[in-house]
């Protein structure tokens, strides 16, 4: 029940109203259910009590018990949808009230199969982008705009807030406000194709002050390699095919259609959720994207031996 | 999933993409993506429209594949050290079938990738 991507160990504000609703429900619910299950009982032992021979007919006389009982289980519905309902209002009242306060602008877009995350930069108003891991300041809100860029994705993070959907087209804000640091994980809970389970990202909850430390060190362009084989990799990157589709920050590697790699190295997991980071993990993915993930929208590059080599020690330097 | 460029008009490995609307579809994705619809987009005219059965450098699989691979201007001459060989065979699945894709069609394909990353001037689906 507990863990890093569960709605039953609330990590936020939001889901934190939510896991109370949960728990209102069951009490609820639990306590009708167990009237009904003792009423089912109360009339069996009624009727076995009662038996007689089978050749006698009976009329019974009206109950009135019976009746004022009807009237009191209509009664006691009534309340229970009303708690039900008044404490989900107030609830979801409170989750988007939430919108009020001063937030952290970043913006989310779900791609076939992975997730586009951008920053505000306090200090420049532009856009800091990166993949798949989403990082958040504790105690203060931050509001994510979602946006889709092919079919409908939902994003969640269970620990922290409720889910919800990406629609194409559209932008649709939610407010995530984390009240304990740590790793969580999020994932797409919408299905979006073949790939749709290897569509997670990782979450990390921070001191504003580390939060503040990791945003700079995003902002910056990547760093140039002093060693001579990543120095070789950053080459076969940023000059060939691969730039066609990645950004590196401050290399000529400006494509856009797959996720930002100025600091991949630092990330957690490669290819959303996919695998585990690692430098195998990195080299076997340039060589097979589609054996990894099929159907991904990464192509195999064809790369020499030293080449991807390289390459995955260049990729693994991006801190 | 092929390695290498069309040996020829006739190549046996065609029949795959070219019959395939999957592939096909897929080259026009990645069209999109390479930022080829910048020059060569739904209004492009001359030269620049790749559906008007017009071909200014040959038709053929192998002549297509071959002028957008090898021959085709601009900084790199040729896409061939910017796209792996299987997407250009999807693009050239793509392009040739080009004059067959009604503007009902065209228009269709645009819409439901009116989202998706286009070039490198790209800002995202959100604004
Ligand atoms: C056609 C465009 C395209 C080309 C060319 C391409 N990639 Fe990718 N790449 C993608 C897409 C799209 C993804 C996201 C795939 C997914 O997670 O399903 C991706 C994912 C990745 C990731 C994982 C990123 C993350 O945040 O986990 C790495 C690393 C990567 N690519 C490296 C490379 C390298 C190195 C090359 C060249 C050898 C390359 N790519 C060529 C489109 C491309
Ligand atoms: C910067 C603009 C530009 C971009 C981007 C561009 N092209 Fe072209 N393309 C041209 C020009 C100009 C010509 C005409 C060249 C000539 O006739 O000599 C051309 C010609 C072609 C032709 C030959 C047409 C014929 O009639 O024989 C094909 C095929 C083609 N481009 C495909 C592509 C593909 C695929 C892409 C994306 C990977 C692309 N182009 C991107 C400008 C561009
Ligand atoms: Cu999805």
């Amino acid at each position: 029940m507990s863990g890093l991507q569960s709605a039953l160990e609330p990590a936020g504000e939001q889901a934190a109203g939510i896991h109370g609703l949960f728990w209102l429900m069951m009490l609820v619910c639990g306590a009708m259910y167990l009237l009904v299950l003792g009423g089912v009982a109360w009339t069996l032992w009624r009727a076995f009590r009662r038996r007689r021979p089978a050749s006698e007919p009976t009329i019974d006389p009206p109950d009135i018990g019976l009746n004022r009982g009807m009237l009191g289980w209509a009664g006691l519905i009534v309340v229970g949808l009303t708690v039900l309902i008044t404490a989900s209002f107030l609830v979801e009242r409170n989750i988007a009230a939430a919108r009020a306060r001063d937030a952290l602008e970043v913006r989310v877009t779900g791609h076939q199969w992975w997730w586009r995350i951008e920053y505000r930069d306090p200090r420049t108003g532009g856009w800091i982008e990166t993949a798949n891991e989403l990082h958040l300041p504790l105690g203060r809100t931050t509001r994510v705009a979602l946006g889709s860029a092919d079919v409908i994705h939902s994003f969640w993070v269970p620990n922290i807030a409720q889910k919800l959907d990406v629609i194409p087209g559209r932008i649709n804000l939610l407010d995530l406000t984390p009240t304990r640091p740590g790793w969580f994980r999020g994932q797409c809970a919408e299905f979006c194709g073949v790939q749709h389970a290897h569509m997670a990202f990782d979450v990390k909850v921070d001191a504003p002050e580390d939060f503040e430390r990791w945003l700079a060190g995003q902002a910056k362009a990547a760093a140039i390699p002093a060693d001579p084989v990543a120095a070789r990799g950053q080459q076969v990157v940023t000059g060939g095919q691969c730039a066609m589709c990645h950004t590196i920050r401050g290399t000529p590697s400006t494509g856009r259609a797959g996720p930002d790699l100025t600091h991949f190295g630092s990330r957690r997991s490669v290819a959303a959720g996919t695998l585990t980071m690692s430098r195998g993990a990195v080299q076997g993915w340039i060589a097979q994207p589609q054996a990894l993930k099929p159907g991904t929208m990464m192509p195999p590059v064809a790369l020499s031996g030293p080449d991807a080599d390289a390459a995955s020690r260049y990729l693994m330097e991006l801190q | 999933m092929p390695q290498t460029a069309p040996n020829g008009a006739q190549d046996s490995r065609a029949a795959a993409y070219e019959r395939n609307l999957y592939q096909v579809a897929q080259g026009g994705r990645y069209f999109t993506w390479y930022g080829c619809g910048s020059c060569h987009g739904r209004s492009a005219k001359g030269p620049l429209n790749l559906g008007d059965r017009v071909w200014v450098h040959g038709g053929a699989l192998d002549q297509v594949y071959g002028f957008i691979a090898e021959r085709h201007p601009g900084a790199t001459a040729g896409y061939a050290a910017r796209i792996p060989a299987e997407q250009l065979w999807q693009i050239t699945a793509y392009v040739r079938n080009l004059p067959r894709l009604t503007p009902e069609k065209r228009r269709r394909q645009d819409l439901d990738q009116v989202g998706e990353p286009q070039g490198s001037n790209w800002t995202g689906p959100v604004r």
